[in-house]
């Protein structure tokens, strides 16, 4: 019984695509290791929820731009490369946009500039010109899901922390229970800061870098 | 095929594609997000006269609902008498009322005001009393986050729920915001024509009061009228 169930799971985890994503989650995270991307996860990580929805979006432009990119790689002329790259960046970037103001119209006021940033965050062009330019699409396409998973999971942790310590709440749903304010607990304000944030992903980062060693 | 050839035509293909591709997808989701627009339009014009509150979430089709029973779309005439429809033109004032049993609990005015990066959209919820502002909300900026647009903040607007936009003496003087806190800054009897200022957005507060000014006066004739009538203000008197 044992045998036959763990096959399929050692095949996963032999996997190049399962290989690449942890390693993106753990030992290359973009932003507790690469240090890329801080500005939106200080920005954004206010609110579970909206960390949630600009995750979806990096991964999203991350994924195919990087694949995009690859398919186009011998195509592209050396001379213009980073503009070519930052075009189709940008194109991704908007489409994400236009779709969350057409559905998710409050989160994407919530998001305002930060989504449009998203063409400027490090990790999109960093993936693009140090993978996708030599590698093969669906690599590539892999690679940038893994970035962004990885991104995505430290923005969750941070804006899971932040907004529990910061408002009680969860997702919008009031978790610290009423009897702790009457006993005298108060929301930490600090968290709903930046230097909050910039504490929280400084105490990720360590954590991560300890375990790492060991 | 030349080096410098293969690249201005890679380069007009690409931007040509890439055109294509964003016009698509602009005009297939405008429709979506033209109706997300009225509809947080609808819900800044319930939030100023208190209908709803910021934060909460309600189940679709309530916020059109309460619209449709509670606010009145109707223009203001130029004498100050509240008209159906409009003249046309830009001499156009659009006003909102609040119906509540039959009364006009409060009105609304659209405010277009220029902002430091520019326009600053929101509406303004005046008692029927003509004097006592009711509420304020901004919908639209560009100022910058964490100065100029914190004027969206719940903080911000609700302090102005209380203030008068005429003085003691029964003046029109408009709400104007201080540079600094109003109880350090204002003197007594101005206090209440007076909202606390924001540290590092003094040219958007000057920009916001000039433009409240502005659009505030062109509604005084409207104001005069509810001082005189106050709720017994009758929709149809021209």
């Amino acid at each position: 019984m044992e045998l036959t169930l763990s096959k399929p799971f050692a095949a996963i985890r032999r996997s190049q695509s399962y290989k690449a994503i942890r390693a993106c989650l753990w030992e290359i995270n973009p932003i507790s290791k690469q240090i890329l991307g801080i500005c939106s996860a200080l920005a954004v990580t206010v609110q579970l929820r909206t960390a949630i929805v600009m995750s979806l979006a990096l991964t999203f432009v991350v994924a195919f731009s990087s694949l995009t990119i690859s398919a186009l790689r011998n195509l592209i002329p050396r001379n213009i490369r980073i503009i070519v790259e930052i075009s189709i960046i940008a194109t991704l970037v908007i489409i994400a946009d236009e779709v969350l103001k057409a559905f998710l119209y409050d989160i994407s006021k919530q998001l305002s500039v930060f989504v449009g940033l998203i063409i400027t965050n490090c990790i999109v062009l960093g993936r693009a010109e140090g993978y996708a330019l030599s590698n093969p699409p669906i690599p590539a396409f892999v690679d940038g899901l893994a970035n962004g998973v990885g991104y995505s999971s430290i923005l969750i942790g941070v804006a899971f922390f932040r907004e529990l310590l910061g408002s009680g709440k969860l997702l919008g749903f009031q978790v610290v229970p009423e009897i702790f304010y009457r006993a005298g607990y108060e929301n930490m304000g600090l968290m709903l800061l930046a230097p909050g944030a910039f504490i929280v992903i400084g105490l990720f980062v360590w954590l991560q870098h300890t375990l790492i060693e060991k | 095929m030349s080096e410098r050839f293969r690249s201005i035509l890679f380069a007009v293909v690409l931007s040509v594609v890439i055109s294509v591709l964003l016009t698509a997808a602009s005009t297939g989701l405008q429709r979506f997000q033209e109706k997300n627009v009225l509809l947080d339009k609808q819900k800044n014009i319930l939030k100023s006269v208190g209908l709803i509150q910021e934060g909460r979430r309600y189940p679709p089709g309530t916020i059109e609902a309460l619209y449709k029973k509670s606010i009145r779309a109707v223009w203001a005439g130029p004498e100050g008498g509240i008209i159906e429809t409009p003249i046309g033109g830009e001499q156009d004032m659009p006003i909102y009322l609040h119906i509540q049993n039959g009364d006009i609990h409060a009105y609304v005015v659209p405010i277009n005001s220029r902002g430091l990066w520019g326009r600053i959209k929101g509406y303004l919820a005046l008692r029927s009393d003509g004097s006592t502002i009711s509420g304020f909300t901004v919908y639209q900026h560009a100022e910058t986050p964490g100065l100029g647009g914190e004027f969206e903040k719940e903080w911000f607007q609700k302090n102005f729920v209380g203030k008068k936009i005429v003085d003691s003496r029964g003046d029109f003087v408009s709400i104007s915001i201080a540079k600094g806190r109003v109880a350090e800054r204002i003197p007594k009897p101005r206090r209440d024509n007076y909202v606390d200022g924001i540290s590092g957005a003094t040219l958007t507060g000057k920009y916001l009061t000039a433009g409240l000014r502005r659009i505030l006066s062109e509604y005084e004739p409207v104001s005069i009228r509810f001082r005189k009538h106050g709720a017994k203000f009758s929709p149809e008197t021209k």
